[in-house]
């Protein structure tokens, strides 16, 4: 009976083999290799052979260097900031832009907006670079021009400009994203509540005040602790293209790090031990943002 | 609709008006900036906004068009672009259609072997020696297997399957049509939509990347994408005679900089998603809502 329908159902199964072997490959095998973490992996002995130590990579990450301090204080805040100031903006831009009538306005405004979503880190950091760096930027040459500077800022390259710049260029790179998702969102926003509103002679403000941003709220929220679980998987090229040798420490995420040692110094154990206290610290964010948000909205996904 | 225009309203859209035109400038001027800056003489454009060229010329494009490094990168790009997002759209489709079959053996499990993997992923270091033992490393193929499957791309076509009225299928069972000719011939044609959305953002994708090239082929400059040129261009291009020595009349090139070289290779590397994109953006909203709807 079964043999008759798996017979039936062969070309179903060639058609899945591709992709479940290829998934199979690249991630479930990788699942494995978090072993290394619990040994000192050397080139010369390969992946099996390599000596087990049990928790000593873990124990250097955490006792014997203070380098998880920098670290984490550097990617959950800048993470942090970033999605907080992605939402809000993304979520400002959307309910202004829908307040505008004309329907071609909008349309340019969403256009061109949208568009930098879809442009690499590396072309973002030339852009960056031509307005921003310290010697030939158009910004530094400005303030020089005008006599405000003798000097150039060095916002590429100093750290206390670090958090702020990443902040700033993925917003640019983001909010059009972003506004879209809140656009779908206020366009489900019942027209009933404006009409009651309206009868009550509520103002425009007013009425984005009370109804159009609470109902946007759930919205908020939900991709809020979505993007919460893997924020600190994301952006990596951001990282790789702005952390330098000059703004490290205010720069350097658990990624980067994890680069550092694993594929430029081939420290492999090492950097899966780290790689395992990011997916440590990516799991307890979601689920202390799904905490928060249940406790205070009363909306949570799980 | 109807409204009373009070001055307050006025007020409102004013600012509003305003924000708006502004955040246009702050999304539209970089880029006329940095295009308005690689067509113009690099002598003249210290410290000026670049509303236009300056002595307009292409000397900066003459240049670049003459490197053979940049022409290849093209080429890589070109190759990956198209190679690697057919390659992806074939595979995840097929493996989506059959996630949509509930009477497949072992159905449950499939669906959830690949969700698992939306959420656990191996990391950066094992995933490394994972490629690098399989052979992949310094070849071109590193671009196109890895990404050759997308889990959330295949739930976004079983999502838009699901939708087709289930009847088309059957009947075409009692026809007497196998899956695969099902699939191929009445399936694909009407997913034509979600096709062509997952394809443009996995071709955006592979048009952009360029970690990859750094992780697995930094060694090996001829499978060196347009993006990676344009990286190591940040570092390498130290003086425009060092780009150009290897080209016949390399003496016209004089007046560039090494900063108008990189500006016009940035332009040539964001133009083709530029020129795309007008055209191809409202099936990027389509393709953006039917993930968020998804979730």
């Amino acid at each position: 009976m079964l043999q008759r329908k798996l017979y039936r159902q062969r070309y179903l199964f060639l058609m899945l083999a591709p992709a479940f072997l290829l998934v199979l490959i690249f991630n479930y095998v990788p699942l494995v290799g978090w072993m290394l973490a619990f040994k000192r992996y050397q080139v010369g002995l390969g992946f099996w052979a390599s000596e087990w130590v049990g928790l000593e990579q873990f124990k250097r990450f955490f006792m014997q260097s203070t380098d998880y301090v920098y670290l984490l204080q550097n990617t959950l805040s800048i993470n942090f900031m970033m999605i907080i100031t992605n939402l809000t903006l993304g979520l400002l831009f959307a309910v202004l832009l829908n307040e505008i009538r004309r329907r071609f306005f909008v349309k340019i405004i969403q256009t061109v907006s949208f568009f930098p979503f879809f442009i690499s880190w590396v072309i973002i950091y030339s852009i960056a670079n031509t307005f921003l760096s310290s010697s030939s930027g158009l910004l530094n040459e400005l303030l020089m021009k005008w006599g405000i500077l003798s000097e150039g800022l060095n916002i590429l390259g100093e750290s206390k400009y670090a958090w702020p710049l990443v902040i700033l260029l993925e917003a640019w790179k983001s909010v059009g994203y972003i506004s879209i998702i809140f656009i779908a969102a206020i366009s489900a926003i019942p027209g009933e509540q404006y009409e009651a509103a309206d009868i009550d002679g509520a103002t425009r403000v007013q009425k984005l005040k009370f109804i159009t941003i609470p109902n946007l709220m759930p919205t908020f929220v939900v991709i809020l602790i979505l993007n919460s679980g893997w924020i600190l998987n994301s952006n990596f090229e951001l990282f790789y293209m702005f952390t330098n040798a000059t703004n490290w420490e205010k720069m350097e995420v658990l990624d980067m790090y994890i680069y550092k040692f694993g594929l430029q110094q081939l420290n492999y154990s090492y950097a899966s031990a780290v790689g395992i206290v990011k997916t440590i610290v990516s799991i307890a964010i979601l689920l202390s943002v799904n905490a928060f948000s249940k406790k205070m909205t009363g909306k949570s996904i799980f | 609709m109807h409204y009373k225009v009070s001055p307050g309203d006025r007020v409102f859209d004013f600012i509003n008006y305003l924000i708006m035109i502004l955040v246009f400038i702050v999304m539209v001027f970089p880029f006329l900036h940095l295009i308005n800056y690689s067509l113009s003489n690099p002598s003249l454009v210290s410290g000026k906004f670049l509303f236009y060229p300056k002595q307009f010329n292409l000397d900066s494009y003459r240049a670049i068009f003459a490197n053979p490094d940049v022409l290849n990168g093209i080429y890589i790009s070109l190759a990956r672009t198209i190679i690697g997002t057919s390659f992806m759209a074939i595979v995840t489709s097929m493996a989506a259609y059959v996630i949509t079959r509930d009477d497949m053996v072992g159905i449950k499990f499939i669906r959830r072997y690949f969700v698992f993997t939306m959420y656990f992923s191996g990391g950066i270091i094992p995933t490394y020696i994972l490629i690098k033992s399989l052979g992949l490393v310094g070849t071109f193929w590193v671009y196109v297997i890895p990404s050759a499957v997308s889990v959330f791309n295949m739930i976004l076509i079983k999502t838009y399957i699901e939708g087709i009225p289930k009847e088309l299928e059957e009947s075409a069972l009692i026809d007497g049509a196998n899956d695969a000719y099902l699939f191929a011939r009445i399936i694909l044609p009407l997913c034509l939509p979600v096709m062509a959305a997952i394809s443009l953002f996995a071709g955006i994708g592979q048009w952009n990347a360029f970690i990859d090239t750094q992780f697995y082929n930094a060694m090996h400059p001829e499978l060196f994408p347009l993006q990676y040129v344009l990286y190591n261009s940040f570092q390498t291009i130290t003086s425009v005679e060092q780009f150009t020595n290897s080209m016949s009349g390399a003496e016209k090139f004089r007046m560039l900089t090494p900063q108008s070289l990189k500006i016009a290779m940035t332009v040539i590397t964001v133009l083709p998603i530029m020129l795309v994109y007008p055209f191809l953006q409202k099936y990027f909203m389509k393709g953006l809502l039917l993930g968020a709807v998804k979730g």
